[in-house]
């Protein structure tokens, strides 16, 4: 069958699927398969279903996946983050948007010592969602928080698409995570600007509707200023040996998954909290949030084969080769076409589909490489909150229960005005990627 | 797809083939071989054959290539036999250290050796032992692999022994454990990282192929005259698939990858003598083996001699030719002009 | 109903078993991790081939065993546009037309992963560390077996939908409900 009719027919058939509520690795398995079906027949199945489940998931890099999860989950069994939040609490006097603020800055923090933004928006949602909506945040505007805090992971280095791309284009990686820095702190301010206007208008209209403005039934129960100095000591040293090991080389960002759970394990050690409960909750939410995010990716890898020999990348290139005299117009255009991608395919598998057919074009536009690598980041960052396939979102709706559709209202416009506002500003001020790594 | 394969015996139909690499567009292997066999092939056959290539695991990752030919997932590939040792244990021959060697002299001694004719054993040739369900292409190997440290140096024998360095292949690692060196593997692209923090001291690399994952800012210390194998590759088919090929494409295929075989070796020595001066400008040190302590040179070199013989023998313990498969690469090699160590050279 | 409930708690602690099999190989990756780097800070050795094991045995252990066990829990993420909306009768048309399309992918996988599986019996797949190779192949069997379970899980909700009167996508909707866990 001609690829563009079979194309169409998968695209209708995903967004069916989608919207019926079939589970979004089957949307993605079902697609895949069947669109691999109408393209090659049968026979091209056994080489792509036999191995791909095996290879994704047989990943040193992925062990970041379950065990910041661990290290997540261990951080909250300890009571460490309540009580951290707690604190901030009293120190915004009851304002409680700095709750808000405070948690995508977490974001960002934890999108420094992990590489991937899945599993920082699931560990974000469990430990944060909780306390948002305590403090007056709409359910779907906390998930919205927990996920595009936990997505920053995606930009602020260390990340895997970034390594990722470095190695597909071979632009140094060190230099790529140094220039996405600044990039990654801009996304992360207008994230922070989106909620409040968000935050303000829930609060609008809770007042119009007058309801009771935030649920001050809870009353934590005083906390010692022993504890309190404890917990303030050793959220410091967590924070220190992870972020200090990576960078002075005592372990890899990979490994510091694994140090930062064995650290979140000492911590609640200290705090007392380790029983046979305590390993039984935290072990059985990390399987069941990593065996969530691996399915998707199994998923996502076999839909991307179907996408691959589908050639629909070049065919969207394809699309805009008239326009080449005005790289500006390009650029757009790439950005357009790589955010729709994002928006339906898993953001490393967008890479890998995508670089061998936009590079050259890149090249001929003589477009800066390392430029074009924390760009495409950026958009592959925003993908990771935007419908139908989010997995951050995903991520946040399947530890909180709030359902995606609803965070997706609301990470939809986070991710629309990230877009124009840092790939905006990119565009005009390319320094803003290049600048660090050549003062380096 | 099969149904273009079948019928494709007349001379004039379009026959589309599927190509697949693992490594990135720009490796030098897809760069300087693959793309220059296949824009002959489509030449020679004046459109007849046309190829749609997919590159970084876009459809096929790295070591798979050769299961995805089998499997028929992908129609010519680049195959990279030494990271599958359990299918093709006799492919590191290639990857043995030796005293002398460049590109050209490897990669003329590999394809001499995927096209012999000398039985190995129970009367099969080299490549009907290893690679006999595929049509094998020779291409050229990499450049040598050099040992580059981030500043690390190698005074003494002390130097050596307990410095990690990242081995890529089994015979590196027999080799690191010979010379007390402390072997680290980790993902390909998780090393530049971890160099640059200090987490290991340095790694066998082809100063060709830095580029990659961007070490030509990170070494500065490069040890050069001491040569630890070549890395290699072909160009492979599934027999089947090229039994299919009709008489005319088989001839084009074959005339092609004469052609880009040399091409595609001196590109490996291009791209090492454009690195070399930059790096030396970034402060790096390229220094020859010859000019170090020969207490550290002896050290060096008695790990070159027994990881040959342990390497034959490891073959020998699993049933397989070990003893021939190395004197024969050894003859190989001095033929073209490579250098091997006295013992090795009295091998019989 | 019974019956099938019974056989269906026979099954809950076959994926039981499950998880803890991949709860007790994430602490231990955890831990072997640890060590390794431990190992490397202080005395500059770490464990031979600790990267391909953890890699090759410990991710796979991770992830499959516990998968159906995960799969039943109700976590999956979907897009609830419409489901929410129909009647009871469209809901379970729909629902036996997406636990089909569920089955009849689930059920390639688990044929063309078992096909793989025993391909790599018969080539005794392997993987090289530390100079060694080490047997790959057993674990590609947890693949068709961790799929096979969801199939078995997918039958017992289409069985679920035929016998009883409420429509519905898992078989127990206990677990997850917002409010326990906001
Ligand atoms: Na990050
Ligand atoms: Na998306």
């Amino acid at each position: 069958m001609d690829n563009l009719v079979v194309i169409g027919i998968i695209l209708a058939m995903m967004i069916v699927l989608l919207a019926t509520g079939l589970y979004i690795h089957s949307v993605l398995l079902a697609s895949g398969i069947i669109g691999l079906i109408l393209l090659e027949g049968f026979g091209i199945l056994p080489g792509l279903l036999g191995n791909e489940p095996f290879n994704r998931v047989a990943s040193y890099t992925l062990t970041t996946i379950p065990l910041f999860v661990l290290m997540a989950q261990f951080i909250l069994h300890s009571g460490l983050v309540q009580d951290i939040f707690y604190m901030v609490h009293k120190v915004s006097k009851g304002k409680n948007s700095l709750l808000g603020i405070l948690t995508l800055i977490i974001g960002g923090m934890l999108g420094a010592v992990s590489g991937s933004g899945t599993a920082t928006s699931a560990s974000l949602g469990q430990v944060a969602i909780p306390e948002l909506r305590k403090h007056g945040y709409s359910a779907p505007l906390a998930g919205a928080i927990a996920a595009s805090g936990g997505s920053l992971s995606g930009i602020i280095p260390p990340s895997i698409i970034l390594i990722l791309y470095g190695v597909a284009t071979e632009t140094p990686v060190g230099s790529l995570f140094v220039g996405a820095f600044i990039p990654g702190i801009l996304t992360m301010i207008v994230f922070i600007l989106v909620m409040l206007v968000y935050f303000q208008m829930d609060r609008k209209k809770q007042q119009q509707v007058e309801e009771p403005v935030i649920h001050e039934v809870h009353t934590p129960e005083k906390l010692a200023i022993s504890r309190l100095v404890i917990v303030s000591v050793i959220a410091i040293l967590i924070v220190l040996i992870i972020f200090g090991g990576i960078y002075s080389g005592i372990f890899t960002p990979t490994e510091a998954g694994a140090v930062g759970a064995f650290v979140g394990f000492l911590s609640a050690l200290v705090l007392g909290k380790v029983n046979f409960q305590f390993f039984k909750s935290s072990v059985v939410e990390t399987i069941k949030l990593t065996g969530m995010v691996m399915i998707i990716m199994i998923g996502a890898q076999i839909f991307g084969r179907f996408v691959s020999l589908s050639l629909l990348p070049r065919q969207l290139i394809k699309l805009i080769e008239p326009i080449m005299d005005t790289p500006v117009l390009v650029l757009i255009a790439i950005s357009v076409v790589l955010f729709f991608m994002f928006m339906f395919i898993e953001g490393a598998a967008v890479i890998l589909m995508s670089i061998p057919v936009i590079l050259p074009i890149i090249q001929e536009l003589q477009v800066d490489i390392l430029w074009f690598g924390v760009f495409v980041a950026v958009i592959c960052t925003i993908g990771l909150i935007t419908p139908p396939v989010g997995l951050s979102v995903y991520a946040v709706a399947g530890v909180s229960g709030i359902s995606s559709g609803s965070i997706f209202r609301i990470s939809m416009v986070f991710a629309v005005v990230a877009m124009v506002v840092v790939c905006g500003l990119m565009i005009a001020f390319p320094g803003l990627a290049t600048w660090l790594p050549n003062s380096m | 797809g099969d149904t273009e394969g079948t019928t494709a015996s007349s001379e004039d139909e379009t026959i589309t083939l599927r190509a697949a690499t693992g490594l990135s567009a720009q490796h030098a292997w897809w760069e300087a071989s693959m793309v220059p066999w296949m824009e002959r092939v489509e030449e020679l056959t004046e459109g007849q054959v046309q190829f749609e290539s997919f590159t970084s695991g876009e459809l096929v990752s790295v070591p798979d290539e050769a299961e995805a030919l089998e499997t028929g997932t992908v129609d010519v590939a680049l195959v990279l036999p030494i990271y599958q040792p359990d299918q093709f244990p006799m492919a590191e021959v290639t990857m043995l250290p030796l005293n002398h060697s460049d590109t050209l002299i490897a990669s003329k001694a590999w394809k001499k050796l995927l096209e012999s004719e000398e039985e190995l054993a129970d009367g099969k040739t080299y490549s009907e032992m290893q690679f006999g369900d595929f049509k094998v292409f020779p291409i050229s190997t990499t450049q040598e692999y050099s040992i580059s440290t981030t500043g690390h140096e190698f005074n003494t024998v002390s130097d050596v022994e307990g410095t990690s360095l990242r081995t890529p292949s089994r015979i590196h690692e027999m080799y690191a454990a010979k010379t007390g060196i402390n072997s680290v593997t980790m993902p390909a692209v998780e090393i530049f990282d971890s160099l640059s923090r200090g987490t290991f001291e340095g790694a066998f690399y082809s100063i060709a192929d830095w580029t990659g994952y961007g070490f030509q800012d990170l070494f500065r210390y490069t040890l050069t005259g001491i040569n630890f194998g070549h890395f290699n590759s072909f160009i492979g088919m599934s027999q089947e698939r090229w039994e299919e090929m009709p008489e005319n494409v088989q001839e084009a295929m074959i005339q092609a990858n004469e052609e880009i075989f040399e091409p595609g070796a001196q590109e490996w020595i291009n791209r090492a003598e454009k690195i070399i001066p930059e790096n030396e400008a970034n402060g790096g040190k390229f220094v020859d083996f010859a000019d170090l302590d020969p207490a550290v040179q002896d050290h060096f070199n008695n790990g070159i001699e027994e990881t040959w013989t342990d390497y034959a023998a490891l073959l020998e313990e699993n049933g397989l030719p070990g003893n021939d498969l190395i004197k024969m690469w050894r003859d190989l090699l001095i033929e073209e002009g490579g250098e091997v160590p006295e013992s090795i050279m009295n091998l019989e | 109903m019974n019956g099938v409930w019974k056989a269906y708690n026979i099954f809950h602690y076959i994926k039981l078993a499950g998880i803890w099999i991949s709860g007790i190989s994430v602490l231990l990756m955890m831990l072997m991790i640890v060590y390794d780097v431990t190992m490397r800070t202080l005395f500059s050795s770490s464990i031979r081939g600790g990267f391909e094991i953890i890699q090759n045995y410990m991710m796979p252990l991770v992830v499959f065993p516990g998968l159906a066990y995960v799969y039943a829990s109700g976590v999956l993420p979907k897009m609830d546009l419409i489901l929410e909306r129909l009647n009871k009768k469209a809901k379970k048309i729909m629902i036996f037309f997406m636990l089909l399309l569920e089955l009849f992918v689930l059920v390639l996988i688990v044929q063309f992963s078992w096909e793989y599986a025993m391909s790599g019996l018969d080539r005794k797949t392997a993987f090289p560390a530390a100079g060694t190779l080490y047997p790959l192949y057993p674990l590609f069997f947890l693949i068709p077996i961790a799929f096979a379970m969801i199939v078995i899980e997918n039958i017992f909700i289409f069985i679920k939908n035929i016998l009883d009167n409420n429509p519905s996508m898992v078989m127990r909707e206990t677990e997850n409900k917002p409010e326990e866990l906001l």
